[in-house]
């Protein structure tokens, strides 16, 4: 059998098993495991264990179960509360102010938390209902909270480029800085979409009458210290991690603690909230690791046969293909798998294989990491396979069925395309900013 | 269902979800070692070299040791664009059938993490590290988490069975999932 042939033979055995609704990490540690026997026979039953010592050595996956500890005790400090009491006060006059007020709200989540589920937990308990008290459009507001919870990955601080950096071999704090600005302009994006949409459809997202947000301005000015622990938050956990003060994952320790401080604070942290919270902690992130452990082993594999060459013949030797309708081949392809396959999964396997590709055709491996994040938020968020759709569903109010999920995205998604356009067009918006800081060192 | 299944999912959940319910705990391990990692090295400027480490070995027990619980709770994540809209017992069917996936990835981790085991103890191995620790300990109680997950799984299939055949066996905790 050739080497295309298995590798097709592998990504269709796993497509058709993860159909049957057999977990993920079954699945791709199955197909892994299988064909390594069949290619390499019996001495090749290890390799799906070998996987666990090249888990082993990324230990910057340490700030994986660290933020989502840290999402959950921030959900439920009561940070959240005040961010959002703010925001309605603030923006509450506008049409369709309270949905901006949840992007703002998003993002400053996103810059304490590097994964989305903290905003998916917050956006869903306590902007959704509020919006929907208020008349607001269910579509509107649940395609609003997927978005902006899709910042998490985006915005310093992030997981996914943990992972990217991991494999890419690139500095993370470079990564998470060329993720700043990117992160803020698909903010503001979001944002004017909300803005132009209530604008030419005003039902959509009603204003707040005068008299429930009238207050005297320094009433005003003091809900404004909401925003004080989370920049606390980010300063001690991002800023000491850029400045070089603190590692990676000593970085993530220290926004875990700080946040379990600030809910202390708050008087938030009770033996219910922190039993939910430790539990919530260990199955999310026992899901991932098992799904990194079993992609490792299927992505070994992969290696063993030689993919790299085998895709790089394809694009370049038998299409013909310029540098750029690669990698618009390479999102195109990551998007359609992200639909299908499971995202953390497409990560180890896919991006060991485009990452060299792209550093051989010249183009800068950072920028290419904030195009790669930006892929993975419209795949998060892309049915019938994306995490963000599956916390939403476990999450989201009644009322809110399933096709209005689907459907809420819709405009989102339209939204991030344009966003990732404009990413790749003009790099210099996530190059400024890590490269301005190099500048300075 | 015959007694001895029973009496084998009775104990094998409970196994399973103590050993989750420590294991929960280690993300304060993981926190408390690495928070003192940078207060030593940055503050008192004593860098200790064994923090990152400790805190590798600490993240390997978690995932390890927690596997067997998250499963038994039902937070491992499976596409249900089919699954979801099946019936309880038609889920029951598709988990009998693709068991076979689970038990045989499960069985090869834990063939390998034996062989790997036997191996650290015949030759003492040790990390290649300034702190240089015995990888014996952690290899030892990846062997006792994914034994766990294996019987755990086992479990989940007679589970299954008597889903199918309609009369569930009792248990607490179990959730649909995600």
């Amino acid at each position: 059998m050739s080497h295309e042939l298995i590798a097709i033979t592998m990504f269709a055995t796993m497509l058709v098993l993860m159909l049957t609704g057999q977990r993920v990490f079954a699945v791709i540690g199955f197909v892994g495991a299988a064909a390594a026997a069949l290619l390499y026979g019996e001495g090749a039953i290890e390799m799906p264990f070998n996987a666990a010592f090249k888990l082993f050595n990324w230990y910057p996956l340490l700030t994986l179960p660290l933020f989502v500890y840290m999402g959950y005790i921030l959900s439920e400090s009561g940070i959240a509360d005040d961010l959002y009491k703010a925001f309605h006060v603030w923006f509450g006059g506008l049409k369709g102010g309270l949905a901006v007020g949840t992007i703002g709200l998003m993002v400053v989540i996103s810059a304490m938390n590097g994964l989305s589920v903290a905003g998916m937990a917050i956006g869903a308990t306590i902007a959704l209902p509020e919006m929907l008290k208020r008349g607001y459009d269910k579509i509107m507001i649940t395609g609003v909270i997927q978005a902006g919870s899709s910042l998490g990955i985006l915005v310093p601080p992030s997981v996914v480029l943990v992972l990217y950096g991991m494999i890419a071999r690139q500095p993370v704090s470079q990564l998470w800085l060329a993720g700043a600005v990117p992160g803020l302009m698909m903010a503001t994006l979001f944002v004017i979409y909300i803005v132009v949409r209530c604008r030419m459809q005003p039902h959509l997202g009603p204003a707040i009458p005068e008299d429930e947000r009238d207050m005297p301005m320094g009433e005003k000015l003091k809900l404004l210290r909401a925003g004080i622990i989370p920049f606390l938050i980010f300063f001690f956990m991002t800023g000491l991690f850029i400045m070089g003060i603190t590692s990676l994952v000593e970085s993530s320790a220290v926004g875990a603690t700080s946040a379990t401080i600030a809910a202390l604070v708050k008087r938030r942290l009770n033996k219910d909230v922190m039993e939910q919270t430790l539990r919530k902690t260990l199955g999310i992130s026992c899901m991932f690791l098992w799904i990194i452990l079993a992609a490792l082993c299927f992505g070994a594999v992969f290696d063993g046969i030689g993919a790299v060459r085998a895709i790089e013949s394809l694009f370049i030797t038998r299409w013909d293909l310029s540098p750029w309708e690669v990698l618009i081949m390479m999102q195109l392809s990551y998007i359609f798998m992200g639909m299908f396959l499971d995202d953390t999964a497409m990560l180890v396997i896919v991006a060991p294989l485009y990452v060299p590709l792209i550093i051989a055709l010249g183009f800068d491996p950072i920028w290419y990491g904030v195009l790669y994040t930006i892929t993975c938020q419209i795949a998060y968020m892309t049915p019938p396979f994306g995490y963000n759709l599956f916390l939403m569903r476990a999450m989201a109010p009644k009322e809110i069925s399933l096709p209005d999920i689907y459907r809420s995205i819709i405009p989102f998604v339209a939204v991030m395309t344009f966003g990732l356009m404009i990413v790749m067009a003009f790099p210099q918006v996530a190059l400024w900013l890590p490269e301005y800081v190099r500048g300075i060192r | 269902m015959p007694k001895p299944i029973v009496l084998y999912v009775k104990y094998v959940d409970f196994a399973s979800e103590k050993c989750g319910r420590l294991a929960m705990l280690l993300v304060f391990v993981m926190i408390g070692v690495l928070l003192l990692d940078a207060v030593t090295r940055n503050i008192i400027n004593f860098p200790l070299s064994w923090c990152v480490e400790m805190a590798q070995f600490t993240m390997a027990a978690y995932y390890i040791l927690g596997g067997p619980y998250s499963m038994q709770m039902g937070d491992h994540v499976r596409m249900d664009l089919v699954y979801d809209r099946c019936s309880e017992k038609t889920k029951a069917i598709l988990d009998i059938a693709t068991s076979g996936t689970l038990l045989f990835y499960l069985s090869c981790l834990l063939f390998g993490s034996v062989s790997s085991t036997i191996y650290a103890i015949e030759t003492g191995q040790r990390k290649f590290s300034m702190w240089n620790p015995s990888m014996i300990p952690i290899k030892l109680i990846m062997v006792f988490g994914i034994t766990l997950m294996l019987l755990q799984a086992i479990s989940m299939l007679f589970k299954d069975i008597s889903k199918a055949r309609g009369q569930a066996i009792t248990h607490e905790g179990e959730q649909p999932t995600v």
